[in-house]
This record gives structure tokens, sequence and C-alpha cells, in this order.
């Protein structure tokens, strides 16, 4: 899976479960002194990341959220890097990489100057262990096994040496996210699908920190890896602090307890606004690397051919899909929900990645138009009835169920345009907002979804998860597949990309992949949102975003933000004056509330005595 | 007692019947004038009419004492009962305040789609900016989609209202179900009841609404019944108690004499004596349902595309209104819940006192 995140289904399992836990601990959390920012004690500059996901698993054989496949970027390091400017191949572990003339053999040379934190050096055989791993045994193969998966040998000749040999040409050899792990600690290991990294600390590592300490849904701590063969970082301590309540971690971030706030996804626009007037704070607004789309259920099946779920069958004719995005205004979208902070949708591949950025031609662009849209509709064969309601050959109106975050106030409110939009056209909409979406999804119970995936430099893993060998073996089986699309051209386009190693060429494949995939109507992406996060400037004197210009600092294809992260000098004890305004409020609700607290316990007195 | 009463309803039971020493010997009285004239029936269906003008249930006992002589038509009777309630209920300022603010309430709510129409849900036609401060155009400034908060507010009332009201209609209605039937058949089958209902009283009602919304599909329907069979063990620990008070009452043992059955006896004698108790208790049940319908809305387990006041709530707080401190998403409404469940609470105990006489004398 790697870095990709998804926005749906694992990644948001969040412990959201049950919001008033959320809601309790995010107005817990601030009084509790736990991580404190540790500097004027011992002198030690702390840097604090206020975050909300939970962390899955620390082992980068398991770990598929964007939360702990970052923390993995930091313990570990990858074989290759993207260089934060323009996202190319840059050295990490490996120095220089060569395909040999017939593609299918790589050979990579490993740096000799990288040790990991307990003294051992680097070598290629950790490498070729990591990968052997993943390739020999299913349990270690739950992550990143797509990467390995076309992989014939993995081999160590010299401890500077490592070669690939590949079933098939590759293109994804150069962007390889998989975290190589020391094999001197990681072959002690025995069942790879229980183990979690997360219980004897220090955890040997050789990236730019080193895990010191974890505690579920609490905190993550990291200490700065003074070994680091790129430099070691300028902090001393990295601490990942929970605050599932959003409003609490930008709260904590006004008060200097956090020094900077990413926001799951984003910060709410009031969050934003309000942020950008005060003092010290600095808000960064970026495009993101992220899509968020509607998914349509294309009946789901399985590999053997197996069907199952329940999805409308209506949708399967690709006018009632063309239709229902017709009638969603992208624009309003962008202006009202996301209030600027995001890009209007186009292709399946965001704009910040120009090599891929694809978008429709205007004939074949659908853009806003209920009346085509409703035209379409009338064409299929959905005519509206005497209530204007939209009924199929059986006779039944048109229904759809909506699956949507409940943790994701971005899905209720598209989900309310949804419901009026689709409204005039005479069909229905029961917006399903779950806490945990994962089972109505991967049994196929629903009829459209809100989705969205975090895409790489390198597009291969967002592209494989719509491919047929994505689909699960049995209906029972979990796979890669993210919404059950299987299409015989667009799996073509798909082998040939991933064998096409001239990047024109395989950037005009998967051009041709995104246009495929807008024409299907099985994916249609509504908008491309930023990444809106803020940062203290009396604790984080400069940060590095990548792209450099107009950047994200959190979830970026590497370590960038966190190991250049330079701190101030300025004493960061004078807090900030908080929001006066909420927490006059908030004195003024307790007055309120004692007051007629006081008055009925009075008044009970004054009627009876001794009521029960 | 065979059931293994628990302190706390046994104390009530005392008290119901300590209560009943200027009520119940009249009652008796009433009861067998019916009886002696032969007219069991009639006597019973003006009684079981009277349940729904169960109100004056007590005061009219006190007034057939008053007149023990023959019985004067039935509507008459009533309405001096009214009357006689009226004039007591008048008494407690507290509760014609409480009466006044819930007359106001239930008039914005029921003219509501005159007043400001359902128009005012609608995003797509949204008038304002996201998030506007209060100006001349919007009272009360506008909400993350830009419609007016105030129509909102008002319209928000109507969910609120209905799902406080239903909720506690079906909590009440469990309860007394529950508290009649387990006091008037005791046994075994008291038994098994009240621990079913001891189970229920200790468990959070809070958590087990919010795993119930969970599990169902959201839906005002779900709400209503997540809070309704949660909340009715009181009642029904209430109601068992005036139950066991009431039957222990001569005329009881004198209707079943006569052949009266267990529906009988139920229906006719012991309902409409638990009534005061039955409405007095959903007063005060609407209000903490209103707030539990606000608390869920507020925890995001309501249903996210209809307006109600926790809702409103909920969508300020993930829209990050209090740390932006936006006070005119979140004050509004907040007020206005803890406007109505007060007003509710008055009117209950203003209720209570009245139809119960020996609260009432403390006065």
């Amino acid at each position: 899976m790697s870095r990709a995140d998804q926005h749906g289904r694992t990644a948001r399992l969040a412990a959201a479960g049950v919001a008033a836990l959320a809601l309790t601990a995010g107005l817990a959390t601030p009084l509790n002194p736990a991580p404190q920012r540790a500097a004027a004690a011992d002198g030690k500059k702390t840097l604090t990341v206020a975050v909300a996901q939970s962390v899955d698993s620390l082992s980068p054989f398991l770990a598929t959220r964007l939360v702990s496949t970052s923390i993995n970027r930091l313990m570990y390091e990858y074989l290759t890097d993207y260089d934060p400017g323009d996202a190319h191949p840059v050295p990490g572990l490996a120095t220089r990489w060569s395909p040999s003339a017939d593609k299918l053999t790589w050979t990579y040379t490993i740096r000799s100057d990288a040790t990991w934190s307990d003294g051992r050096k680097v070598t290629a055989e950790d490498a070729a262990w990591t990968f052997t791993k993943m390739m020999t045994d299913e349990k270690a193969a739950t992550a990143n096994g797509s990467f390995v998966a076309n992989f014939r040998e993995v081999t160590a000749p010299s401890p500077t040496r490592l070669v690939i040999r590949l079933k098939k040409p590759q293109a994804t050899m150069t962007a390889l996210d998989v975290p190589i792990v020391p094999k001197h600690v990681w072959e002690k290991v025995g069942d790879f699908s229980k183990f979690n990294n997360d219980k004897s600390f220090p955890v040997v590592g050789d990236g730019p920190f080193v895990l010191t300490a974890y505690k579920p849904d609490s905190y993550v701590r990291l200490k700065a890896n003074q070994r680091f063969w790129r430099g070691a970082p300028k902090f001393d301590e990295l601490v990942f602090r929970y605050y599932k309540d959003q409003d609490a971690a930008v709260a904590a971030l006004r008060k200097g307890e956090v020094s900077f706030v990413a926001g799951s996804p984003s910060l709410t626009p009031a969050q934003a606004a309000s942020l950008k007037g005060a003092k010290h704070i600095r808000v960064n607004d970026a495009p993101g690397r992220r899509f968020y789309a509607l998914a349509v259920n294309p009946g789901a099946r399985a590999k053997d051919g197996q069907k199952f779920g329940d999805g409308d069958p209506s949708l399967l004719d690709v006018r009632v899909r063309h239709a229902l995005f017709l009638a969603v205004d992208r624009k309003t979208i962008i202006d009202k929900v996301f209030q600027g902070h995001a890009v209007e949708g186009q292709g399946y591949i965001p704009p910040r990645f120009s090599t891929y950025f694809w978008k429709p031609s205007p004939d074949q662009k659908l853009a806003y138009d209920p009346a085509k849209a409703a035209r379409l509709l009338d064409e299929a064969g959905y005519r509206k009835n005497a209530e204007g309601r939209r009924v199929g050959k059986d006779g039944k109106p048109l229904t759809y169920r909506v699956l949507c975050h409940a943790t994701d106030p971005n899905d209720k409110a598209v989900g309310q345009y949804l419901k009026e939009w689709w409204g005039k056209l005479g069909i229905g909409v029961n917006l399903d907002c779950l806490d945990n979406v994962t089972d109505p999804w991967l049994a196929g119970r629903y009829d459209l979804a809100f989705d969205g995936w975090s895409v790489n430099p390198d597009p291969d893993f967002v592209l494989s998860i719509h491919t047929c060998a994505a689909l699960p073996d049995t209906p029972k089986d979990t796979a890669a597949t993210d919404n059950f699309i299987c299409d015989k051209a667009y799996d073509r386009l798909y082998a040939r990309q991933l064998a096409e190693y001239d990047p024109a060429k395989r950037a005009d494949i998967v051009q041709r992949m995104e246009s495929r995939l807008y024409d299907l109507g099985y994916m249609n992406v509504m908008a491309y949102p930023n990444a809106v996060e803020a940062y203290r400037t009396d604790q984080i004197a400069s940060i590095e975003t990548m792209p450099k210009d107009a950047g994200n600092i959190y979830g970026q294809d590497g370590y960038w933000s966190w190991w250049s992260a330079v701190p101030a000098d300025s004493d960061p004890s004078s807090g900030g004056p908080g929001s006066a305004g909420v927490i006059a409020g908030i004195a003024g609700g307790v007055v309120v509330l004692t007051a007629v607290g006081a008055f009925l316990a009075l008044r009970r007195r004054a009627t009876a005595d001794d009521r029960e | 007692m065979t059931t293994g009463v628990t302190p706390p309803a046994d104390a009530r039971g005392a008290d119901a019947r300590g209560a009943d020493v200027q009520g119940a010997d009249a009652r008796g009285a009433d009861a067998q004038g019916a009886d002696a004239r032969g007219a069991d029936a009639r006597g019973a269906d003006a009684r079981g009419a009277d349940a729904q003008n169960a109100a004056a249930q007590d005061a009219s006992a006190q007034d057939a004492a008053a007149h023990a002589g023959p019985r004067r038509p039935a509507w008459q009777r009533r309405r001096r009962a009214a009357a006689r309630f009226w004039r007591q209920y008048r008494t407690h300022r507290a509760g014609l305040a409480g009466l006044a603010a819930l007359v106001l309430c239930a008039l914005l709510a029921l003219t509501a789609p005159l007043a400001v129409g359902s128009d005012v849900a609608g995003v797509t036609d949204a008038p304002g900016q996201p998030l506007a401060p209060p100006s001349g155009r919007f009272w009360l400034g506008t909400d993350r989609y830009g419609r007016d908060l105030l129509g909102l507010v008002v319209w928000g009332s109507r969910v609120s209202l209905l799902v406080g009201l239903l909720a506690a209609v079906l909590s009440v209605a469990i309860g007394a179900a529950v508290g009649i039937t387990a006091g008037h058949f005791r046994g075994a089958y008291a038994t098994v009841m009240m621990r079913v209902t001891d189970w229920f009283l200790v468990m959070p009602t809070l958590v087990l609404a919010v795993a119930l919304t969970a599990v169902l599909p959201r839906s005002l329907g779900t709400v209503i019944l997540a809070i309704g069979v949660t909340t009715w063990p009181t009642t029904a620990r209430l109601v068992r108690a005036q139950t066991l008070a009431v039957e222990a009452r001569p005329y009881i043992e004198r209707a079943r004499a006569l052949g009266g059955g267990h529906a009988h006896v139920m229906t006719r004698h012991v309902l409409p004596n638990v009534m005061p108790l039955v409405l007095a208790q959903t007063t005060l049940m609407v209000s903490s349902s209103i707030l539990t319908e606000a608390t869920l809305a507020f925890l995001g387990l309501g249903d996210p595309t209809v307006v109600s006041w926790g809702g409103l709530l909920q969508d300020a707080r993930e829209a990050g209104a209090v740390s932006a401190g936006d006070w005119w998403y979140l004050v509004p409404p907040g007020l206005a819940i803890a406007g109505v469940a007060l007003a509710f609470t008055l009117c209950g105990r203003a209720v209570e006192t009245v139809l119960n006489p020996r609260l009432g004398v403390a006065r």
C-alpha cells in the first residue's frame, strides 16, 4: 500500500469510534502535562506536532496510515528519496542505480557512510533481507507487497552492491517506497503480522530520528539521530502529540503548547482565517497531494467472478453516472465548503504532479449542467413520475445511499449539497455517515461514497487500485481495490505504463488512463483540497516545504520538513493570549449553568424537601 | 411485598400511600357509590374517559368527596377539576413563566413554515457568505453554508421539540407499562421485570444511546428510539410504587370480587390513578430528552441533513467556530436548548406539586 494513505476507509478508522471519547480526550489533553516542551529544563529543543490520526502500526511492514508511514520515514532510510524541489528521485541509501540493457536487472550502489543507531554499519545485505522477507513471507507483504510482486530475486553480492532481478520491466524501481530495516534486529521477529515494533525502545533505525517512546493515542516521541548521514536534525526531539479534537489542537497552538498543527485532514477555513491574524503564527496554505472524489459502486465482485454487495443496478448505466456528476457544481463546493482552500477537480492526479496531471478536453468534460443531466436520465429511461421522482423500469423511485465519513465535516457538507442538487433532478439521497465505513465499503453495500487518496510523486500505487488484479480473490477477502473497478482497457494501459522506462512516454500513458477513468464515470474527482496547516514562528524559525515553493509540511514524500526545521531562539514561554472571546463564552456558560442549577435546587427544596 | 422492593421505591410507595390520606377514602366512596348503583361499568367508563383528562384526577377525587351525593355529569365534574387545577397551578409563578415560554416556543415551531419556510435549511440557495457575523440582514449571523442562523434556530426548534416530546412519550409509555404490570402481577414476572429495570437503571444512559444510534441507521426515528428505550426505568420504578399503593385500596379488592379481570383493574382503576404521576413525569422527561437529543446530535450521531439545535452545535464545532471565536454560531442554539429544557422543568415541577396533594400541602 505504501505511503498513499487512504483518506477514506482504513485511515479513517481513527478511534473517533465514539465521538464522546474524542471530545473528552480533546478537552483533557491540554491539561495533561505529559510531554512538555523541555526547552527550559535541560536546554533540549523540542518540536511538538499536534496530530489526530491514530497509529495503526509502527512496523513498516504493516503501517499504511499517513501518520505511521510518516514516522517510518523518519526512522528508516529508503533506497531513494524524492527531491524536495521537484520530487525527482535523489540518492537515499543508494547513491547510484542503473538498469541492465534488458531492463530486468537493477543494480544499486549502497552508501558506506550510513550506520544504524546501535553503531552497526548499514549494508546491502539489510536491503536484500528486507525485500526478500516481503517476497517470501506473506505476512510481511501487507503494507508494501505491491512493490515486490514483480521481483524475481534480490541479492547483495557485496556490502555496497544490491542487485534486484525482475520478472517484467517495472518503472517504479527508483520510487521504491520501502523502509529498509536492520537485518540483525528484525530477523529475530517471529510473526510479522503481529509485531508492531513498539515494545523495546529506542528502536534501532538509520533515519534522521530515532523512536524513543510511544503511547497509543497519547504521544510518539523521537530523538534526533546524531549519526544521520545527511547531517543531524536541528531539533533535539520531535514529539507527535494527540489532540482528537481539532479545536483543542488549535487552542494548544495559540498557547504555544504545540509548535505545529496539521489538522485532519486540514484546518477548517474558519480556523485558518482566525489563525492568520494571530501573533507568532504562520498559516501554510499549499496545494495538497490529495484528491477528493465521489466513487460509484460498479457492482462489487471478486476475481472468481462472484458478485456481491447491493449497489444500485441503475448505476451500471454510464449515462446515469454521467448525469449524477453533471449535476455536481464543483465550483460551489470549492467556494462554499472549502472556501477557496482547494482546487476544482479535473483528472485523477492532482495538478501538483504536473508530469502526470491531466484534464479533460472541453467536449469530454462533464461540466456542471443540470439540464443535460436531466436529458441523459430521460434517455436512459429514468423519467420523472407525477411526484417529480425519477423512476426506473421497475417503477421504483431512484434513491442512492451515499457513504460518508462521520469524522469528516467536508463529507457531510458536500453530502447536503448533493442531496439538494440530485433532489432537483428527481433522485433521492440517503446520506449514510458512519464512523467506520470500512465494513459496508468492503462488502459493496453502498451506491456512492466519498473517497480520497494521497498521491505519491510516482502514481503507480493510486493507479493500481483500480485494476482487475486488485480485486479480492473471493468476496470474503480484503484486497487493494478501491471501489471494485475492473476495466480491460484501463488494465492494458496500466501494464504498459508499468513497463515503460521512458518518463515522457510513461506520463502519456498515465494521462490516457486518467482519461479512461474519467469517461467510465466510476471515480469522479470533485476537488484537490489544499493542505492547510499552521506553526509557531517563535518556536520554528524555518521549515522546508515540499515542493519548495507553495508546498506542504505535514505528510511530505520524505523527511525534509522535520529534518530541516530550525528552532527559533526566542523564549517561547510567553504563550499567546488564547481566544479571549471563547474563554469568556465558556465562563459565561458556566455561570448560567450554575445559576440554573442553583435555581432548580432551591425550587426543589422549596417545593418538597422529601422528594425521592 | 414479595418482590424485594428496593428502598427508594418503597419510600415512594409509602409517600404515595401517605399522600392518599385525603383522597383514598373519598375515591373509595366514589367507587362504592358507583358499585352500589350497579353502574360499575358506567362509573369505570367515566374514570377511563377521565384518563384523557387525567391531570384533574386527584383534584377530582377530592372534588367528588365534597359532593359525595349522586354523580354529576362527567363533563361538568371534569371542567370543575380542570379549573381547580388551573387555580392551583396559577399560584406557581415559576410554573407560569415556564408555561409562557413553552407556549411561545410551540407557536414559533408551529408557525415556522410560514415565518421562515423550509428553504432556510437549503444549502444550495444560501443567501449569505459563510460564517458572517451578526448584521442588519442576518440578526444572528450565518452558518458555515451561509444560511441565516436566526431562521435555522427557529426551524431547528421543530426537530428538537418533536424529538423531545416523542422520546419522552415513548419513554414514559414503556415505563408506565412495565411499572403497572410489575406492580399488578407481582411474583416472578415482577421480579424479572424489575431486574431488567435495574439493569437499564445502572447502565449509563448516554453510552447506551450512543451505542444504539451507532448501530442503527441515522434518522430521527433512531434518535427517538434510542432516547425512549434508555430512559424509561425511573418512570417504571415510580409507577410501580404508585401501583402497589393503589392496589392496596379496598375498592380494588371489591372490583376483583365483582369479577374485574387483570386488564379491567389495570386500565380502569390503576391507570387513572397513576396518570397524574405519569403526566408530571412526561413533562419532566421532555426536557431531559431534548438535552439528550442535542447531545447525540452534537456527538455527530444524528441525521446530518436535518437541522436541529444539537446539530447546529455539532456543525459549529466541526467548522472550527469554537477556536475561531465565532460565538454567534454557538450561543443561540445553546441558549435555545437551555431555555426550553428549563421551561419544561419548571412546568413539570409545578404540575407535580399541584397534582401531588402532599407536595401541595407544603406550600
